[in-house]
This record gives structure tokens, C-alpha cells and sequence, in this order.
């Protein structure tokens, strides 16, 4: 089995102030895996640690106890960097400069040959969609340009790793769906992805795994087929109830609408049996069952609401 | 060539900075103020023995000479300071790192790019001086090179000690701390200008830590007479330019000491 992609052990990460005594816990004993070619969304809301882990990942802070490895390598490790394309949070970058010459300074920091970089330069602007605005400088871009315009750095040396803080946010509907296409091309070319995102219907329809935090601690990971599949319920449609019956299913886990002739019963898909046994036994019908598919923001939204506890 | 790539676009970036143009512009109000009393002197000179014009004249000359020179030490430790602290501010230094570039490298580049920014404005001051001498109707008989060599490894010590600053403190702090550092320089170089109750050993304990700049002083060597420089021996020459170069390799390499596991995290 290869060894994963990236992966923290037992990481924290605490903030102190310089002159005060105030100590924040950004990360307390994170451990995650991501293997290679997988596409990992990194969720949590804001303040959840998320930018931290990729500050640590990059090498961009240090941990205070706990391991990370990058392609198998420390974090900042120069041989790592070298696979790694990179889209900060709120990308920024030298205001007077057109993207083809900051494409061309970056390539210059990679190290890279410099055999074809004109072809180069001028597909991964196309790729973006910057075509037209070469000769612009880019201060005068919109925000949306700025984040074509960085992963368009991020993806400019071919790497193995991509490491996305948010790359659809500042995007119109258009771009994200651009942006989306892109991430699917690069997961069925085999690299790996590890993003963070809010806008998180999107990252459903590309990604393997899920990650989730929130204030520091790790709630859930694991593939989003599992972890939907564990959120999976079940509707189940009945007479109307009495009291004690109601009062059973609530005790199992089940929440209940009730009108003057029938109910609806919403219960996690592991214990329907149960719940279709308990109507049963007490002498009612089961009219109809419907499974009810998770989608990952309701996922998400309970995860974070539940503390992990879901 | 990933330093080179740092260093120019360091430079570059240098030459768009609202304050370092600002600095342009000061630079542009001396030389307009200092023609006023070399057209003066000048337009007297017919009264003057030539001693006493070639006299007015290197006073002037090495007035805005110093000045000039004074100023660029502002602004080596201005542009060093805020070289590092910008890239932070902005978080272009999270893309940039994100690069395989190593710490050390990039403290490098930025350092390299203002030192770019000094060669010009050493050159400016050298051409400056020639220019007001020659209105003054005079010449600079110093060697073109103490005139060029001098300024830049005091600048090196200057940029390189806001480098270091800036990876610990605030660039406002930071450049301030260098201000503080030349100016206690100069206070501990004259014994005479120090209080009675401070002792000698303290004196001469402060003075060796404290950039020597006096020693690195170009002003020192102007002559618009024959040149006295052919009375320094080049050893000593040697000694000095040896000693700041020293300096500023010993600030650079706290910089990239303190550097090294300071968090890349915005401003």
C-alpha cells in the first residue's frame, strides 16, 4: 500500500500572543490520511482550524506536538514543494505584474526548465480562461480573475499534490462550474487534491473523501460514501400513531410529523427494521418507505451542529 | 536563479514604492537647494583666492555628499524592512514559499534586491557629487571607487540589520531599532560625547558591538585638491571594507537564524 499522500498524527497547533497570556487551541490532536490520487475536501467552518492545517502542511507555521508528512517528506521540505501546486486563501500577488510574467517568475522560483515556456505560459492561461487579459496588470483584475489567475500558478509546474484553499470562492457560477471541470480532469489524471471549501455541494461531485473540523478538533473522516451512507435515513409513512407508540419511536432515534391521518416517520436507515417491527407489533399499518439520500452540507450541518457526536 | 527571480522582483517592486519615491523626490529638492549657494559661490569666486573657492566648494559638496549618504542609509533600512514586512502584509510570501524555495533563499533575494536599489542610489550620489563640483567649478579628485564602495557596504549593514529586525519585530519598530543602532553608533564612536559615569570598558564593550559606520564614512575621503587617498594604505582600506562586509554577513545570518521558524502568517 503506498504511503499516504499527506498525513498529520496527533498534530496541535496553540496560538499564543506575544505580550499576553491568551492561548488558543487552533488544533488539538488532529490526525488524518490522505492517500495518493484521492480528491479530500477539507470542511469546517470558519475558525475551524482549516487555513492552520494548511499553513502547517505547507510549512508555512509549526506544529507544537504531533507529526506531518508530505509525500513523504517534512513540511517545507524542498523536495515535497517541488510536487506541490498551491492556491492560498485570498490569493495575492505582485499588483504590477501582467499573469504571464507572474506565471514566468514562478516558474523561475520552481526551478523549472525553461524549454516551452511561451506554450506553456499561454495554455495554462487558456486553461483558466485569462485569455485577452495578458496585457493587463494585475491589480486592475476582479477577484474572480485573481483566483483563475492562482490556480493557474498552482497548476503550473504539473504537480502531483494540489493543495486548493477555497479555489472556487470570488467565482460567478460560471467559473466554479469551470473550476469543478478542471478538479475533475486533474482527479482522472491521478493527482491527488486536498481543498477546503463552504460551497460544499460542489465538492460532492468531485470528491473521495471527507475531513471534517470545527474549533480545532477532528469530527469525522472518512470516505463520502461511508460517511453519507452512515447519515442515510428512511421515511416511513403510517397510520396515525398513539401516544406511547410515538413516544417508543422517539426513544429509538426517530422524529415524527404527525397529521390527523397519518404519520411520518424519519429515522437513520440502520434502525428502520426496528421502527417497521415497532408499528407493526402495535397493530399499525406501514403505508409507504422512502430511503432519504444525505446530501453532504446536511451531513456537514449536522456533524458540526452534534459536535461529531452524529 | 531562484534568488535572482527574488531579487529583481524585489527590485522591482522597490522601484514602484509610493516612500522610496518619496525618497526620489527629497533627493531631487537637494540637488535644487544646493545649486543655490554653488551658483553663489561661483559667481564670487573671481573674489576669492582658489583655495578659498576650492574650500566653499568641497564644504558644500561634502555637505550634501553626507547628507545624501545619511539618507540612504534611511533609506537601505526602510527598503530591507519593508521588502520582507510587504510580502507578509500582502501574503504574496505564502505563494511565493509555497515555491521550492528555501528560507534562507528568499532573505537572500530580498536582501540582493535592495542592495540593486543601493547601486543606484550610490551611483545618483556619486553622479550628484561630480555634478555639483562641476557647477562649483571644481573636480572630485577622490578615487571614483571609496566614492562608490564605501556607501554600498554601509548599506549592506544597515539593510542587512533591518532584514534581521523585520524577522522579529514590526517594520515601523524594526526601522526604528536601526535608527536607534546608528545613532548610539555615532554617540559611542566619540568617548567625549558620552557621560563621565560610563566606564571605559563599557564604552569600548558597546562600541565593538555597535556598527562602526564612521569608519565606513566615504565623506572622510572627498578632496577636490589632489587626492589624499594615495596616503591610505590599502591595508587599511582593506581592514574597513573587510569589517563591514563582516557586519553585515553576521546581521544576515541572525536574520536567516530568526527566520527560520517564523510563522509565514499575515501581518
Amino acid at each position: 500500500m503506498p504511503n499516504p499522500a499527506i498525513e498529520f498524527q496527533d498534530v496541535i497547533k496553540v496560538y499564543q500572543g506575544r505580550f499576553s497570556q491568551q492561548r488558543i487551541t487552533a488544533l488539538a490532536n488532529i490526525s488524518f490520511a490522505v492517500a495518493p490520487g484521492e480528491v479530500c475536501a477539507f470542511l469546517g467552518p470558519n475558525g475551524a482550524g482549516k487555513t492552520t492545517s494548511i499553513g502547517l502542511l505547507m510549512g508555512f507555521l509549526f506544529a507544537d506536538s504531533g507529526e506531518i508528512r508530505v509525500l513523504d517528506c517534512p513540511p517545507g521540505d524542498i523536495r515535497a514543494k517541488r510536487q506541490i501546486g498551491f492556491l492560498p486563501e485570498n490569493f495575492a500577488f505582485y499588483k504590477y505584474l501582467t499573469a504571464p510574467e507572474l506565471l514566468r517568475l514562478h516558474l523561475a522560483l520552481s526551478d523549472e526548465p525553461r524549454t516551452g515556456e511561451q506554450n506553456l505560459i499561454a495554455d495554462l492561461i487558456t486553461k483558466v480562461k485569462l485569455q485577452g487579459y495578458e496585457q493587463l496588470k494585475i491589480g486592475k483584475y476582479s477577484r474572480g480573475m485573481m483566483q483563475r489567475l492562482g490556480l493557474a500558478q498552482a497548476l503550473l509546474t504539473n504537480p502531483q499534490l494540489l493543495v486548493l484553499d477555497e479555489p472556487t470562492s470570488g467565482l460567478d457560477p460560471a467559473g466554479r462550474h469551470d473550476v469543478l471541470e478542471l478538479l475533475a480532469t486533474l482527479k482522472a489524471e491521478g493527482k491527488t487534491i486536498f481543498l477546503s471549501s463552504h460551497i460544499l455541494p460542489e465538492v460532492e461531485q468531485i470528491c473521495d473523501r471527507v475531513i471534517i473540523i470545527d474549533r480545532g478538533r477532528l469530527l469525522r473522516a472518512g470516505s463520502l460514501r461511508e460517511l453519507l451512507e452512515s447519515a442515510n435515513r428512511v421515511e416511513i409513512v403510517a397510520h396515525r400513531l398513539d401516544e406511547e407508540l410515538e413516544r417508543t419511536l422517539v426513544e429509538h432515534g426517530a422524529s415524527i410529523e404527525q397529521t390527523p391521518d397519518q404519520a411520518r416517520i424519519v429515522i437513520d436507515a440502520s434502525r428502520k427494521r426496528e421502527a417497521v417491527e415497532l408499528i407493526w407489533s402495535a397493530g399499525f399499518d406501514v403505508i409507504a418507505m422512502n430511503p432519504l439520500k444525505s446530501t453532504l452540507e446536511e451531513f456537514f450541518l449536522k456533524m458540526v451542529a452534534d459536535g461529531g457526536g452524529a | 536563479m531562484k534568488i535572482r527571480a527574488i531579487a529583481l522582483q524585489t527590485f522591482g517592486s522597490l522601484l514602484r514604492n509610493r516612500l522610496i519615491l518619496l525618497f526620489v523626490l527629497g533627493f531631487a529638492c537637494m540637488l535644487l537647494l544646493m545649486l543655490t549657494p554653488l551658483l553663489t559661490v561661483k559667481s564670487m569666486a573671481s573674489n576669492w583666492s582658489t583655495s578659498q573657492t576650492q574650500g566653499m566648494v568641497l564644504t558644500l559638496v561634502s555637505g550634501a555628499m553626507s547628507f545624501m549618504s545619511g539618507f540612504g542609509s534611511l533609506l537601505a533600512a526602510w527598503s530591507a524592512a519593508d521588502a520582507v514586512s510587504t510580502e507578509m502584509r500582502s501574503g504574496t510570501i505564502l505563494a511565493v514559499m509555497a515555491r521550492p524555495v528555501r528560507r534562507w533563499e528568499f532573505l537572500l533575494g530580498k536582501y540582493l534586491g535592495v542592495q540593486l536599489l543601493m547601486v543606484v542610489y550610490v551611483a545618483a550620489i556619486f553622479l550628484t557629487g561630480y555634478l555639483l563640483a562641476w557647477i562649483g567649478g571644481q573636480g572630485i579628485q577622490s578615487a571614483p571607487w571609496v566614492l562608490l564602495v564605501y556607501p554600498l557596504v554601509r548599506y549592506a549593514i544597515y539593510s542587512a540589520l533591518a532584514i534581521f529586525f523585520v524577522t522579529v519585530f514590526h517594520p515601523i519598530v524594526s526601522f526604528g531599532l536601526v535608527l536607534l543602532t546608528s545613532v548610539a553608533a555615532s554617540i559611542f564612536a566619540h568617548s567625549n560625547s558620552l557621560p563621565a559615569f560610563v566606564p571605559d570598558w563599557l564604552r569600548a564593550g558597546i562600541y565593538s558591538v555597535l556598527p562602526s559606520t564612521e569608519l565606513l564614512s566615504e565623506t572622510r575621503f572627498l578632496t577636490l585638491t589632489r587626492a589624499s587617498l594615495t596616503s591610505e594604505p590599502w591595508g587599511h582600506h582593506l581592514i574597513a571594507l573587510t569589517y563591514g562586509l563582516d557586519y553585515a554577513l553576521v546581521c544576515f545570518l541572525l536574520a536567516v537564524w530568526a527566520f527560520r521558524k517564523r510563522s509565514l502568517s499575515r501581518l
